[in-house]
């Protein structure tokens, strides 16, 4: 029975020690995940702020005129079309109106 | 019986022994752990561990559509220990390859006698990495926050830029700067006997919250496009300076807000304060005829004048308090709205008379002007208009042309605001949201009237005659196809710094309007500071309108309301596959 208790004692304080080791050890684990999400924090970061350079709008202007020859569209090459505007009847020969937009501006000849 | 005795000696010397031995350990165990505990436990926390202040890194600054304008980064700043270099003019070249810093420079710092001197704060990132590779003796970083501004010079005087310590100085960084700055906090770590860190006192223990971020009304694309469009006619006029303002007539939020010239946040160092000086709310100057717009909206509201009333304008010249008043356009009978239209400085001085000093003033005041706008930026001017009773014999005939009075060209872009929709004067913004760290929202800002200085019958009335400014009047180049404009061109003569008197070559020119007229999406106001040769804000500050609006309106999904010209037909020859009209449109 003594030694039954002895083992017991001894067996709590072998448990309490591995316990505190393993704390520890978990903590050293913990220190070196968060050093390393850190780590990668700043690479988002670095990245995310590349990439806002590199999109900056008249980085995006140089390179569409240098690089690809764009033009920004001349007046009159562009019109908005308005989805609120009922669609005129089928057949009523203003098919092209839509694209054009300005429906209530244009009669057919 | 002699050796029992001697055994039982020993034993009971040994327990004497081993008692007194347990009675010294008991007796220090209590004196450590009971008498001295308090002051032993105090030093035992201070070698396990440590406590640093931190501060969570500076919130973001965000446009309108979650673009990133600044934000945050850790860096590193390299520091030098000259005690412990052997070789420092060998150390500071192979800095100086990777800083690209004189080499000279570096050894200087390292030939000091301390312990410790900092040789460059705030590097690239890609810096710091060659360092660590080159893993030099005596040579070590560590991490700092340095704010970076991705776009560069774009919205400049709006952002501002913070400080070495992460301070706001300027702009939205200064206003905003409770706001943005991270929560600062002490926090506990545990070390081992290396000095390593085991963990913070408590596991759950959170790192310090980063600052908040910012969300503005301004859209970088628009920003863009005013701030080339002003780049464009403060170079071709070799102009001083210029401003271009979009705004959201209807709530008052800022979309755009382009000053010329700008500067780099990223490197402020050795610039004056004129450089990042955010003239739109900082400087006041005379408007010229674009305040005509208001004093016609003063005789509209107080019925001392209708679109039809009949003035006579003298001619082309008109002497009021001894001083004569001219014209560019000779005429005799004209209506009201034609004087507004043509910008007549002598029916406007009329329309000033009938309506007089005290009601005149009132308006004035009504539209924001002597007043600041409660815009969300720091350094904001209050313009200057003086009290009626300090007016002179000619001051009404020189405010009514927008002489005598200093306003901003905020207060401008704010009032042009209020007649575009219906009267209502709205307090211009450029923060919309704030949400903390996590994206939870904190505080959203909604559109916020000030008052309203005339009906919505008045504007309609005011609408048409600015309209005429376009189509029949001295705006003509602000026209837009397929919209209708409604504004009014100013051109203020300057003060002329040495002589004292209005000058004959030193010119503001402007154009304030909105688009579309009857709908109003832009309220959009163009200065430019002394421009060269053509000085007339008709020929200078009304094609640069024209253009922001073009291509802000087409950016924005802003439906044509009128007919336009189609360009395509003439290039692809589609024309003659629709039908004959195509090219022109009704």
């Amino acid at each position: 029975m003594r030694l039954l208790a002895g083992l017991g004692i001894i067996g709590v304080l072998l448990l309490f020690v591995w316990e505190r080791v393993d704390i520890v050890r978990v903590g050293y684990r913990i220190e070196q995940l968060k050093t390393k999400k850190i780590a990668l924090q700043r690479e988002q970061d670095e990245l995310r702020v590349k990439a806002s350079a590199l999109t900056a709008p008249d980085r995006i202007a140089r390179a569409a005129s240098e690089k690809l020859g764009m033009i920004p569209p001349q007046p009159g090459q562009v019109v908005m079309v308005s989805a609120a505007d009922p669609a005129p009847a089928a057949g009523a020969g203003s098919a092209d109106v839509h694209v054009a937009r300005n429906d209530r501006f244009w009669r057919n000849p | 019986m002699i050796g029992k005795d001697f055994c039982w000696g020993r034993r009971i010397v040994l327990g004497v022994l081993l008692l007194a031995g347990f009675t010294i350990v008991l007796g220090r165990l209590v004196h450590l752990q009971v008498l001295q505990a308090a002051e032993l436990s105090v030093k035992a926390d201070r070698q396990h561990q440590k406590s640093v202040a931190v501060e969570g890194g500076r919130g973001s600054i965000y446009d309108r559509r979650g673009k990133v304008l600044a934000m945050n980064m850790e860096v590193p700043s390299v520091f030098g220990v000259p005690a412990s270099l052997d070789n420092p003019s060998g150390v500071a070249r192979d800095l100086a390859r990777v800083l690209r810093v004189r080499a000279d420079e570096i050894e200087k710092k390292l030939r000091q006698e301390r312990s410790f001197v900092w040789i460059a704060r705030k590097v690239d990132p890609e810096q710091g990495r060659r360092l660590e590779r080159l893993s030099l003796d005596g040579i070590g970083t560590v991490m700092e926050g340095r704010r970076y501004y991705p776009k560069g010079a774009l919205l400049s005087h709006v952002l501002g830029f913070a400080g070495m310590d992460g301070q706001g100085l300027e702009g939205v960084e200064r206003r905003y700067d409770p706001y943005l700055r991270g929560e600062k906090r002490q926090i506990v770590l545990q070390r081992d006997a290396l000095g390593r860190t085991v963990f913070s006192k408590g596991l759950t223990e959170q790192g310090p919250a980063a600052g908040h971020s910012v969300t503005l009304t301004i859209d970088e694309v628009i920003q863009y496009i005013a701030e080339k469009e002003l780049d464009d006619v403060v170079s071709a006029t070799q102009a001083k300076s210029g401003v271009v303002i979009v705004m959201e007539p209807k709530t008052g939020a800022v979309l755009a807000m382009a000053m010329a010239p700008r500067f780099d946040p990223n490197s402020v160092r050795g610039l004056s304060a004129d450089r990042w000086r955010n003239r739109v709310v900082t400087d006041a100057y005379e408007p010229g005829s674009t305040l005509k717009i208001f004093l016609a909206a003063a005789a509209l509201e107080e019925h001392a004048m209708t679109p039809g009333s009949m003035i006579n304008a003298e001619n082309g010249r008109m002497t009021v308090a001894g001083t004569v008043i001219h014209d560019h356009e000779k005429a005799k009978w004209i209506t009201f709205a034609q004087a507004i239209q043509r910008s007549s400085n002598i029916a406007a001085a009329k329309i000033a008379m009938a309506l007089g000093e005290d009601r005149l003033f009132r308006y004035l005041k009504a539209f924001g002007f002597g007043e600041r706008t409660e815009i969300d930026l720091p350094g904001e001017s209050t313009g200057l208009i003086k009290e009626p009773h300090e007016w002179g014999r000619r001051t009404l005939a020189s405010i009514a042309m927008g002489q005598e009075i200093g306003v901003t060209a905020l207060q401008l872009a704010s009032a042009v605001s209020a007649v575009a929709n219906g009267g209502w004067l709205m307090r211009p913004y450029v923060v919309s949201e704030i949400r903390d760290a996590r994206g939870q929202l904190v505080a959203q800002v909604t559109p916020q009237v000030r008052r309203r200085p005339i009906t919505a019958e008045t504007a309609r009335k005011l609408r048409t005659i600015l309209e005429g400014v376009i189509t029949a009047g001295t705006g003509s180049k602000a026209a837009v196809a397929g919209y209708r404009v409604a504004g009014k061109t100013g051109t203020a003569q300057k003060i002329d710094p040495d002589t004292g008197a209005y000058s004959s070559s030193l010119f503001v020119a402007s154009f304030a309007g909105y688009v579309p007229a009857e709908d109003p999406r832009l309220t959009i106001v163009a200065i430019i500071d002394e421009p060269q040769g053509e000085t007339w804000g008709g020929t200078v500050a009304a094609p640069m309108f024209r253009r922001v609006a073009e291509q802000v309106l087409t950016y924005l999904g802003v439906s044509s309301q009128e007919p336009m010209k189609l360009a395509f037909a003439a290039h692809t020859g589609i024309e003659a596959g629709i039908g004959p009209g195509i090219g022109m449109v009704r």
